[in-house]
């Protein structure tokens, strides 16, 4: 009964309609998001040149969010749907702009919340993980006090990832964001050492540990003791404070994963020109990201592979070099880690200065005696269903007890121990209430419908040169400008954003199986908008005459109720026509919509979704012309749309008709696509045409 | 004898009929129908009243009717199902019969949208009634008279006794279902045809052959029908958009070449073209009367009544029989 | 389904003018198939009245929404009393609906937001064409599934009129003749011969001309008056 609750229109479309959207699955970037970051709908944002709210979307799920933007490995990218058609979307890049086009907005929204639950919780670590459990317990009311061993925020972030990859001017707006809630901080303070867990437990209602993986793993091979042979956590806590150890010559980096590229390349721009990488793994094995090695290899940096370090040679004392031993295997029959070697084959690689990073462990010695319960191997003990370590009001979060990952990982466990927290506080079951992300996600894309898709390039990602790149710890990627943004967001086949049906007002009329391009639409007794099909070109949704469709991201009737804001108030002795103009946001390689102000800019994503009934309200809340500016044909990201939208421009024409205003107050028009600023001319000549017709007096 | 009318007569007679046609006014005014009345009377065995023809409102069939019969010209009324339910056709039909009319064509009648085709307002928006068709009026008229009895089975003390008739477009869409439609007519009591207007007359021919195959031009009279071609204008017109109606170029092109003939004088172009349509007629009467199974002829010279004492003159079928009761 | 078609602008003002709250009240299932009077189409004729009323200067307040259906009371009970907020209903459903709720919104009154046309069938999106009178007495096993009743301009029984042109009807080159469409189906069926037989005067009582219609099934009927404890259907008539 579509009518049941809504006759008295209460709130937007997009509440009303809210529970329904929920019921589609996820865009594929989305579910592969360890937070679920709603990635079509900001990149929809960016195409929009709507940064600041592309800003909330991300910021809403994501504290660490410019972190992310600079540092990020992207499932999302690899589970993009491009993938089967040409390359993924640039979604990280796409983040970066994003949050460097809305930092003001971001730093003027910063404000002090209150402490309404009478309560603290203390959070020590101040990673990705400890920040956003301190970052949502902020929100929700608590008093959180931070405690971090080194003197800035930010746990490996500020110490150990190295600036030339994350700058720290980004990790600072992401932790200022959450500071300014007004946490209390208690940096260089060191838990064991500084203060007993059993003071921090007595201070406060809830503690959470969230101390991450700090201590490097050594090699027990002879000669490993002494000078030259450095651990990597510490040799990258003195690249972020800028302590310049002395490196010698050549540098030889043991291990194949993320550190060891930031270790190698972190020497590499410390001067040493010499920078060689040793490691067990064949080139196709290594743990490290690809794109992470071969920016190395870019920056000179050798790497050998298939060696296992055997003993590190000396020479009076100073380092020689490190004898390894040929690898034969890595793994074992079921893929675990079980290396052989041939000890037959060995040879010296030489270097003045080994650094081994071959993994990570944390530092619980302060544990000990304390009612937080360690196991065996030396692990936290905690139950991943509460997050809740052996001792009550003690909880965990982050790498410390899931182990290594990646950043946006921990913030997601953050996420989780802090509603854990938030539960037990408020004397609330844990156990079944805690955020997943696990969710259904949209199936592949079917070859029908990939075969539909216009093939566009990924936009490149610019570096500094790696000559230039290898003497600074400056930031070494470039970001988008404006208009490669524009266009890469252009590229977001908008999965997430498809269309959905309300059962309760379709009554199965074959409308949307009848005009979707993609096929998506079955009918029985109701249509099912198949998603993997979808590809949110929102063609159905005005076309519906049961207004049972709506679109999950761009919604007709969502932006229809946003005209009266964007139209403003029209003054009645204005000079110039008040124009709404409904703007493509596609495929225009240009940055900005800049146009006079009595031209009223709607961008929207693909003409296809403007509904008769948008140009009439537009036309009722005072507009002198309607004008529907189109991506042209060639560039136009969907197939099969012209027509349909002509004719929706020629009922309004019918219906505005009907109330004596000239036909010629619509306009269905096409950018000039070739032109810098697309729509400058074709507004102006439409604004040209309908001072011609004269303004309107009501 | 069914109805002793004078058409019946002339058929019965075995010597071919000859029907013409007369349209009322457009207004109360009587003398136009007495007029044409006068015009025709002599000429024709009997002349079709037209029931308010394509639809335009003019002076009734049976007041027509009346007003010719009391000027001595045997009327044929038309009675369409457009107007008219099966108790106002009834009542109507008696009341004819009560006045005196002997013969009643059964009609469909044009659609109302047709009224306003011309340069008339008509009445495009009038509702009709079909409540009964041609073949079911046909069947109450021979109910009535032979059975005395109503449509719904109430007795008629006295019935009406009317020589039924019913058109026949012979030549119309679907051509294959034409003769299964006179039949059915038949069936349901046609005493005589009158045909839309025949040019084609191999077409016809072959139409006809079918229906004598069928014995239908045995258990009813067929007059063929002849519309006088008064200019090329007019045959192109109907050729192209009457229904039921080809016309062989050649004919055409015998207008046109009159037509030619008086330059840029547009009286005396109007003046061969008509002496020529003329001509074109006393052939066709002669083409059809020829036509085995045709039993006469239905002449239509249409708001031309003056014309038909030359074209039955000069077709050798005057003076038109005569009966003594 | 039931085809309906909208009204102009002029004349939906003309009925609505003198009221104040005003809402444009869609049906959800036959006129919205039909984009007639869905609730797509009740927020357009929304829209056009505000502007309008803003044209005249007059204040009015117009709202839209949509049920499921018109005629089922089940659909529009839940807004009953919502409905009864407005001065006028303009119910874009077809005349089913627009009576059906007219008789249950005590002194609001109900008027058609569209013309009700015909039943008819989707021939092509946006295309609906008149298949069935409702004539109460159904023959289409006798004319090839071809309707002349519904089809020809005449409701001929027997067989076309002089008027077929080109398979056309004598009122537009654009109409179809039924008859021409009767006789080459049941050419292709093999049944022509079916059309010989004469087609007796039709009992039209069936039809609107017996007056008011109305289906009562007993079965169903004395069912559901059972369950409401009303009657007994086991002692028979009542």
């Amino acid at each position: 009964m579509s009518g049941a609750s809504t006759i008295e229109k209460k709130g937007s479309h997009r509440e009303r309609a809210a529970a329904l959207k929920e019921t589609r699955p996820y865009s594929p970037c989305r579910a592969a998001c360890p937070v679920n970051t709603d990635v079509q709908a900001y990149v929809g944002f960016i195409a929009q040149g709507r940064y600041n709210e592309a800003f909330e979307v991300i910021h809403s799920v994501n504290p660490i969010a410019s972190v992310c933007s600079m540092i990020c490995h992207h499932p999302c990218e690899r589970a993009c749907r491009r993938c089967g058609v040409d390359e993924p979307l640039a979604v990280r890049p796409l983040k970066r702009f994003a949050l460097e086009q809305s930092t003001e907005y971001r730093r003027n929204k910063r404000h002090l919340i209150e402490k309404t639950k009478g309560k603290s919780v203390a959070v020590i670590g101040s990673g990705p993980s400890g920040l956003t459990s301190a970052n949502d317990l902020a929100d929700l009311g608590y008093q959180v006090t931070i405690y971090e061993r080194h003197p800035v925020l930010g746990g490996m972030l500020a110490a150990a990832i190295p600036p030339y990859r994350l700058p720290r001017e980004a990790l600072k707006e992401d932790i200022d964001d959450v500071v300014s809630k007004g946490i209390e901080v208690r940096t260089g303070v060191e838990i064991g050492k500084d203060i007993s867990l059993d003071e921090i437990t007595s201070k406060h209602d809830a503690v959470l540990i969230a101390i991450g993986l700090s201590l490097s793993r050594s090699l027990n091979i002879p000669g490993v003791e002494g000078p030259g042979v450095l651990l990597a956590i510490p040799f990258l806590e003195d690249v972020a404070f800028d302590r310049k150890p002395d490196l010698g010559k050549k540098v030889l980096v043991i291990g194949g994963g993320n550190v060891a590229m930031d270790v190698a390349r972190s020497a590499r721009r410390l001067g040493v020109k010499e920078v060689e990488m040793v490691c067990l793994e064949g080139a196709d094995e290594m743990p490290a990201w690809k794109w992470e090695v071969e920016e190395a290899v870019e920056e000179g940096i050798t790497i050998s592979h298939r060696w296992g370090p055997k003993a590190v040679r000396r020479e009076d004392g100073r380092v020689k070099g490190l004898e390894v031993v040929k690898v034969l295997s890595v793994f074992d029959a079921e893929r675990r880690f079980s290396p052989t070697f041939d000890n037959a084959n060995t040879k010296l690689i030489e270097a003045d200065t080994i650094i081994i990073t071959i993994g990570q462990m944390s530092n619980i010695s302060f544990l000990k005696d304390s009612k937080v319960k360690v196991d065996e191997r030396g692990r936290v003990q905690w139950d991943p269903k509460t997050q809740m370590s052996s001792a009550p009001g003690v909880f965990v979060s982050g790498e410390v007890v899931t182990g290594p990952g990646s950043a946006i990982a921990a913030a997601a466990s953050g996420h989780r121990s802090a509603m854990a927290i938030h539960l037990y506080l408020q004397g609330e079951q844990i156990e079944g209430s805690l955020p997943t992300y696990e969710k259904e996600k949209i199936a592949d894309m079917p070859a029908t419908v990939a075969e539909k898709i216009a093939r566009e390039p990924r936009m490149k990602i610019l570096h500094l040169e790696p000559e230039k790149r290898c003497n600074t710890f400056e930031a070494f990627e470039y970001g988008y400008d404006e208009e490669a943004a524009l266009k890469e967001a252009g590229r977001c086949r908008g999965c997430g954003g498809g269309a959905v049906v309300d059962k309760n007002k379709c009554m199965a009329c074959l409308t949307c199986q009848r005009i979707c391009p993609y096929g998506a639409p079955v009918v029985t007794a109701w249509s099912e908008i198949r998603p993997e099909y979808c590809q949110a070109c929102g063609l159905c949704a005005p076309e519906c005459p049961g207004g049972a469709i709506s679109m999950v991201s761009y919604d007709v009737r969502e932006f229809r109720e946003t005209l009266p804001a964007i139209v403003g108030s029209v003054d009645p002795n204005r000079k110039e026509p008040v124009i709404v103009a409904f703007l493509c946001t596609h495929h225009l390689g240009t940055a900005g919509f800049n146009l006079p102000d009595h031209v009223r800019k709607v961008p929207v994503h693909c003409t296809s979704r403007i509904d008769t009934n948008d140009l009439l309200k537009a036309f009722e809340c005072g507009a002198d012309g309607v004008a529907v500016v189109r991506c042209p044909g060639s560039s136009c990201k969907y197939k099969g749309i012209e027509n349909r939208v002509a004719a929706r421009v020629g009922q309004a024409k019918k219906l505005i008709g009907m109330l004596g205003m000239e036909a010629g107050r619509i306009e269905l028009l096409t950018t000039d696509a070739e032109s810098g600023s697309p729509y400058t001319a074709v507004c102006a000549g439409f604004a040209d045409r309908i001072k011609q017709l004269g303004l309107r007096s009501k | 004898m069914k109805s002793g009318s004078n058409l019946e007569k002339v058929i019965l007679s075995g010597q071919p009929a000859v029907t013409a046609e007369l349209g009322p006014p457009m207004s109360a005014d009587p003398h136009e129908v007495i007029k044409k009345a006068n015009q025709l009377k002599g000429f024709c065995d009997a002349a079709n009243i037209t029931d308010c023809q394509t639809a335009v409102v003019r002076i009734s069939s049976i007041a027509a009717a009346a007003l010719a019969l009391r000027e001595g010209l045997e009327p044929v009324m038309q009675m369409t199902c457009r107007d008219r339910n099966r108790i106002a056709i009834q009542a109507d039909l008696l009341g004819a019969a009560a006045l005196g009319l002997k013969n009643c064509l059964c009609l469909a009648g044009d659609h109302q949208v047709f009224s306003s085709a011309g340069r008339l307002k008509g009445h495009p928006g009038a509702k009709n009634v079909y409540d009964v068709d041609t073949c079911q009026l046909v069947g109450i008229l021979k109910k009535m008279r032979d059975e005395g009895l109503q449509e719904g089975g109430d007795k008629l003390e006295v019935a009406p006794k009317f020589f039924i008739g019913a058109s026949w477009t012979p030549m119309g869409d679907p051509i294959d279902f034409r003769p299964m439609n006179l039949m059915k007519k038949v069936n349901a009591g046609a005493d005589f045809i009158q045909t839309q207007g025949i040019y084609d007359i191999e077409l016809f021919r072959a139409q006809m052959e079918k229906i004598r195959n069928m014995g239908l031009h045995e258990r009813t009279a067929i007059l063929g029908g002849i519309i006088v071609p008064r200019s090329a204008m007019m045959l192109k017109y109907m050729d192209s958009s009457v229904a039921g109606v080809t016309v062989p170029k050649p004919l055409i092109d015998r207008l046109n070449k009159a037509k030619e003939a008086a330059g840029d004088d547009k009286k005396k172009a109007r003046e061969l073209q008509e002496a020529e349509g003329l001509k074109i007629t006393i052939e066709l009467i002669h083409q059809v009367l020829e036509t085995p199974g045709v039993k006469g002829v239905h002449i239509q010279a249409i708001e031309w009544e003056s014309a038909i004492e030359g074209i039955v003159k000069a077709a050798g079928l005057y003076p038109r029989p005569t009966f003594t009761d | 389904m039931i085809v309906g078609s909208q009204k102009s602008i002029d004349e939906l003002w003309e009925m609505t003018k003198d009221f104040k709250k005003v809402l444009v009240f869609g049906c959800n299932t036959c006129v919205a198939i039909c984009h007639a009077g869905g609730e797509k189409e009740a927020e357009t004729i929304a829209t056009l009245l505000r502007m309008r009323a803003a044209q005249e200067g007059k204040a009015m307040e117009v709202d839209f929404t949509s049920v499921m259906r018109h005629c089922e009371p089940e659909y529009f009970e839940p807004v009953l009393e919502d409905l009864k907020k407005y001065d006028l209903i303009l119910s874009t459903a077809c005349g089913v609906g627009v009576n059906f709720l007219s008789d249950r919104t005590g002194n609001i009154p109900v008027y058609p937001g569209i013309n009700t046309s015909f039943y008819g069938a989707v021939e092509a999106p946006g295309v609906f064409v008149e298949l069935c009178a409702g004539c109460g007495n159904c023959i289409l096993h006798l004319t090839g599934g071809i309707c002349p009743i519904a089809r020809c301009s005449k409701t001929l029984m027997n067989g076309p009129c002089g008027g077929t042109n080109k398979g056309k009807c004598e009122i537009s080159k654009d109409v179809d003749c039924a008859w021409y469409l009767i006789v080459e189906r049941m050419k292709k069926l093999g049944t022509l011969e079916k059309l010989a037989e004469v087609q007796p005067p039709r009992n039209w009582s069936t039809s609107r001309d017996g007056g008011p219609r109305r289906v009562s099934l007993e079965h169903i009927r004395a069912f559901e008056e059972q369950e409401a404890g009303k009657s007994d259907p086991a002692g028979g008539k009542k």
